[in-house]
């Protein structure tokens, strides 16, 4: 008992750990990514390679002012970056990273919880995030920040309803809502094959859910300023940072966990699981950052239409082909 | 970690009490644990400071472009960590304040700053910013931003070239550096006060210094006026310019035309004007816009000139039916003492603004003008700047050069005249506590119809973008009327970089202007240089030597490249691409500037031409690169833009069917260049008013059939193509010569008359209408700016569109706000 405590603790400490080595650094890969994508060098001055300069940001924002504007909802101000921040984080405790290890006799999953519905318990998680946008948004008493909490309030849940369908392929599939088992299902074939289309509604929601460019209207600096996040400066304005990079990293490791196999690779799966899996999400998350330095903005109400009149017909037909092809297939 | 000194013991006695070793801890003499701790914190609180200078995304005017290329590929400012560029102040650590400070902007800036989190830093780039720069003397210019705000770094040039402000920034780095945690100001409760935001009065207003200004107010009614100083120079009689015999019988006609129409007499031809009584001028102009002899549909320049006896307003008429070199001067007189003329919004749109902006700087009030405010200076400011009795703060003598600087050669500073210090003039009677910000709390956007019964309850918001903000293309502003996200009315307001162009254009010497014309688009150096020669040829006849029109013609195509890459990258920007198209823009056209520098000593302020020439040669061995440039490098960026961009499903889906400007509307609203003609009006100036030797070459005037966002895009990769063409053939034709007609002079005397002298620059038509006394200096210098004309139809164009498309429309009709604002 005392131990499974214990092995649950060190598990969260390593993945929150993990998650906030990996938006700092994401930071970086992002700023030197897009920097040589624009045949410039990007950050160099801060240690070797300009690898510290997360830290040196970090340091920064941490000794930054932290300002309430003077009519803002101070108790909804201060909780809206925790808001989304946290959702982003516990997201991640049900995404199997490689093969159950077995340590002085004790077989650990590497996962902090396989729970049975862990799918759902994702979606859940996530639609939490909104509420952290649109909280700022509102109590900073700004116009641009309540534009970008109206449109993200708006963008977040209407994806969510895609995101949601593009899954059900895989339920259907795997025949269960557990990661681990939808991961297992996955060992010979990973479902980006079977589920093209659920992959693509799905890459596509999750860039609009962790409000990545081209679908950043939330915080759309040429129209809104910083959007949601306008009056938010030091530590808080990082918080929203966090989220926003954490989300991608979790959104990453969800479409790697459903569609590509998860920890699975072409070889020494059982070994190198957190190896794969890392790659994967390295790859996913490069993309992110392609796209973010490759195109322009869509418009606010196409963006809305692309998800209702598209996405979401799109996700529908893909339960429906899903349902007969196992029907056809037995 | 306990506070406890180690003190030597100088003394074996207790005697040395805890008071005195107290003191040697503070005074430094002892090192305590806690020091060292401090110490060390200090390096890492530094080190990270230093290395995260995040600047705020806020530029005045050029000095804002070299602060692009900085961030841009070649120097690239990310690497210091500094290129994270924040639009919100929340998040900004230093403020770059580029470019003149104008009164009406400076309650803007130091509300910036106020926003902005401790520790904050500001820059001071280039010389407007530091100390007024070459428009110190101005009215609505501030010398130097220091006296409203603590500035941390001065970066000297105008502007400052990239190496220049990374130096700046270095400086930055170690002055916090030099910085403890322990004394830094901005830890301690309400120790830093913010900075106290001036007011917008008759004159700009701290408002802690109101009682000094009553007090100076009063002694100085007590006291004599001053004599003016300076002599009254003789004036010999004045050459007088030659007008065109075309030009004479071409107003003779229409005033036969006019006469005929309306009843003889109505109308008499002035040499080449048509002067028009104030009662007729809406029948003759109606008349001359719609009979099919004269078909003068665009109205291509307003203005008014301030003469001893009478006001005149001006208007430059043209026609866009392709007759060519037609054009006709129109004159209206106006009343010394209660100045009035019919407003011709109503048969030209396009005179909306240009109208509004003669009754601000020379009070000329325009019966029938729908909305008749002033534009560039703020509504409560005193005095109307234009007219010849208006002397600004730091008046000295009429014209230049001034008795303090020349000949006797001793400089004495502006300030030291000014009664109050600084460039700020308060009308005599007045209580300075009443002076309040006047249009600050005025909604501009009309909203009488909030609400309207039956529709959907939502409400209706008022937004401000700008004069800060991320896409606005400078200081420039749209108050915005939204329901949801859809526009219901937008006022553009500007004014924010209004640095007296003019005022000061009419005080300087003829030539003393050119280096000016670099700052009206200071994109486009070269072009702007090229209009101002060309109108001020016009009055002094010269001849221009062969080469030297080959040279002027190449620099303005190449201007041309360099604009339109600019507008296209950063039209992408507005649509929220992440800056690299616009990088790569700048790539290729640093490689352009890096000829304008080796050739005209400057990379962006180049004042290259000359009356009758260039002031220097190509140097040889720039040929053989220009040649390669122009046939390789950048036909094959321009085609790469085309290809990555025009295909692009995004970029369709946000440019196709936004901002959609008819023919007729385009015409109406006296828009030009790439916006008219990417509503398939073919009008431009190279063909229409041939000037320079542009009559020589093979080159087509592209157009678009729909004129929306994406014909305006996409308008820009067919000109510069055709620019490539000129160029070609340009370069190859380069003829051997002199660059100069005959000795260059700085002091050039112009013989009396007037003129209007066009180009085609890249942002479309450019003129320069200037009036001589025959004397050294301009009597009347105005400017047509193709980018302020361009935003009378923002409005239009934006209605029923949403939010975003504001931004990518006003990104397609390419201002710069050096030139609207002026």
């Amino acid at each position: 008992m005392w131990i499974d405590l214990l092995i649950a603790i060190i598990k969260s400490v390593v993945i929150i750990a993990l998650l906030l080595i990996g938006f700092a650094y994401m930071t970086y890969i992002e700023r030197k990514v897009v920097a040589h994508m624009q045949s410039r060098i990007g950050p160099n001055r801060a240690g070797p390679l300009g690898l510290l300069q997360p830290l040196a940001d970090g340091i920064k924002l941490l000794f930054k002012e932290d300002i309430v504007p003077a009519r803002a909802d101070r108790v909804v101000y201060w909780l809206a970056p925790t808001l989304s921040v946290v959702p982003a984080i516990i997201t991640f405790a049900v995404i199997p990273i490689g093969a159950p290890i077995t340590l002085f006799g004790r077989t650990i999953p590497l996962q902090l919880a396989d729970i049975n519905v862990a799918l759902l318990y994702v979606l859940a998680a996530s639609s939490l995030a909104v509420y952290g946008v649109v909280l700022a948004g509102w109590s900073s008493n700004n116009k641009f920040s309540l534009l970008g909490g109206l449109r993200a309030s708006a963008q977040l849940i209407s994806y969510e309803l895609a995101l949601g369908l593009s899954v059900i392929g895989v339920v259907m599939l795997a025949g269960s809502l557990s990661l681990a088992d939808i991961v297992a299902a996955q060992r010979s074939l990973p479902y980006i094959v079977l589920q093209p289309i659920g992959f693509l509604i799905f890459g596509i929601c999750a860039v609009a859910e962790t409000k990545r460019a081209p679908f950043d209207l939330p915080e759309a600096e040429q129209e809104l300023v910083a959007g949601f996040h306008t009056e938010y400066s030091g530590m808080k304005f990082t918080l929203f940072y966090m989220a926003e990079y954490i989300a991608m990293i979790t959104m990453s490791a969800m479409t790697v966990t459903l569609f590509l196999g998860g920890w699975h690779g072409p070889f020494l799966s059982e070994l190198l699981g957190p190896v794969w899996f890392s790659l994967k999400v390295l790859f996913l998350l490069f993309v992110f950052v392609w796209i973010r330095a490759s195109w322009p903005r869509v418009r606010y109400d196409r963006l809305m239409g692309f998800g209702w009149k598209v996405l979401l017909p799109l996700g529908l037909l893909n339960v429906f082909l899903t349902a007969v092809g196992i029907v056809l297939m037995g | 970690m306990s506070k406890q000194a180690v003190v030597p013991s100088i003394l074996d006695d207790d005697a040395l009490d805890e008071a005195l070793g107290e003191e040697y801890v503070q005074s430094g003499v002892t090192v305590t644990t806690y020091d060292k701790l401090i110490q060390s914190l200090d390096k890492v609180y530094n080190w990270g400071r230093r290395s995260s200078i995040w600047p705020l995304q806020f530029g005045l005017a050029c000095c804002a472009i070299e602060f692009i290329c900085t961030a841009a590929s070649r120097f690239d400012l990310e690497r210091f960590g500094a290129g994270l560029t924040r639009a919100s102040p929340r998040q900004a650590d230093v403020i770059i304040i580029s470019g003149t400070v104008t009164k009406k902007m400076v309650p803007k800036i130091v509300r910036l700053y106020n926003q902005m989190a401790e520790p904050k830093y500001v820059i001071s780039m280039g010389a407007c910013a530091t100390g007024g720069g070459p428009f110190k003397e101005g009215y609505n210019v501030v010398s130097g931003i220091d006296k409203y705000l603590p500035v941390d770094v001065f970066v000297p040039g105008c502007p400052p070239t990239p190496q220049a402000f990374l130096y700046g920034l270095m400086a930055l780095q170690a002055k916090i550096d030099g910085q403890s945690i322990k004394d830094v100001p901005w830890y301690g409760k309400d120790s830093m006060p913010p900075s106290s935001e001036p007011v917008l009065g008759p004159d700009i207003i701290l408002p802690e210094e109101i009682p000094v200004i009553r007090e100076k107010l009063a002694s100085k009614a007590a006291q004599p006026e001053e004599p003016v100083t300076g002599k009254k120079k003789h004036k010999p009689k004045p050459k007088i310019a030659a007008i065109p015999q075309e030009e004479k019988d071409r107003a003779a006609h229409a005033a036969e035309l006019v006469n005929q129409a309306l009843g003889a007499g109505t109308v008499e031809a002035k040499e080449h004007a048509l002067v028009v009584p104030a009662d007729r001028l809406l029948d003759v102009a109606r008349l001359l816009r719609d009979r099919p002899e004269t078909s003068l549909d665009y109205l291509a320049n307003l203005t008014s000139v301030d003469y001893p006896d009478r006001f005149e307003v001006v208007y430059n008429l043209t026609s866009t039916k392709y007759q060519p070199d037609q054009e006709l001067y129109v004159k209206t007189v106006a009343d010394k003492d209660d100045p009035l003329v019919p407003s011709v919004v109503s048969v030209w749109a396009g005179a909306d603004f240009q109208e509004r902006e003669v009754w601000d700087m020379m009070g000329i009030r325009f019966a029938g003008h729908p909305n008749l405010k002033r534009i560039l200076m703020w509504d409560g400011f005193a005095g109307f700047p234009l007219r010849k009795d208006y002397h600004e703060a730091y008046y000295e003598n009429d014209t230049k050069p001034l008795p303090s600087r020349w000949p006797a050669g001793h400089h004495q500073f502006a300030e030291e005249h000014n009664p109050f210090g600084r460039n700020v003039i308060y009308p005599d009677n007045g209580d300075p506590a009443t002076w309040k910000p006047p249009a600050e709390s005025a909604l501009i956007v009309d909203d009488r119809n909030l609400n309207r019964p039956g529709s959907l309850k939502t409400e209706r918001i008022v937004v401000n973008l700008g004069p800060q903000h991320p896409s606005t293309h400078g200081v420039f502003q749209m108050q915005v009327a939204m329901e949801g996200e859809t526009i219901v009315d937008l006022q553009p307001v500007m004014g924010y970089l209004h640095r007296n162009h003019e005022k000061i254009g009419e005080r300087n010497l003829w030539l003393g202007n050119m280096p000016y014309t670099d700052r009206l688009d200071y994109i486009c150096s070269m072009s702007n240089n090229l209009g101002y020669a060309v109108a001020v040829e016009k009055l002094l006849g010269v001849q221009v030597p062969e080469r030297a029109e080959y040279i002027r013609v190449i620099m303005a195509e190449l201007t041309r490249i360099v604009n339109h890459l600019w507008a296209i990258g950063f039209l992408l920007n507005d649509m929220g691409a992440f800056f690299t198209p616009a990088l790569y823009a700048i790539e290729d056209r640093e490689l352009i500037l890096d000829f304008f520098e080796a050739t005209a000593g400057s990379r962006m302020m180049c004042n290259y031409m000359r009356f009758g020439g260039v002031a220097h040669d190509i140097e040889d061995e720039w040929l053989p690169i220009l040649h390669e440039m122009v046939s390789t490098r950048l036909k094959h960026t321009i085609d790469e833009l085309d290809t990555y961009l025009t295909e692009n499903e995004i970029v369709r889906v946000r440019a196709k069917g936004i901002g959609v400007l008819t023919p007729e509307m385009a015409i109406n609203f006296s828009t030009s260049g790439p916006v008219l003609r990417a509503s398939g009006v073919p009008y431009d100036v190279r063909r229409a008013h041939p000037y320079s030797i542009y009559d020589r070459f093979d080159f087509d005037i592209p157009t678009m059939p729909n004129g929306d966002v994406f014909d305006r895009y996409y308008q820009r990769i067919l000109e510069a193509r055709e620019s490539l063409r000129i160029l070609e053939q340009a370069l190859d034709q380069l003829p051997e010569g002199p660059i100069m007609d005959k000795s260059p002079k700085w002091q050039t005397r112009v013989p009396a008359g007037e003129a209007y002298g066009r180009v085609e620059n890249p942002k479309g038509e450019l003129g320069f209408y200037v009036v001589s006394d025959g004397s050294a200096n301009p009597y009347r210098y105005h400017v047509r700016a193709p980018s302020f004309i361009n935003l009378t139809v923002l409005r239009e164009l934006c209605k029923g569109h949403k939010v975003a498309d504001a931004v990518t429309i006003l990104g397609s009709i390419d201002i710069v706000l050096g030139e609207v604002d002026r």
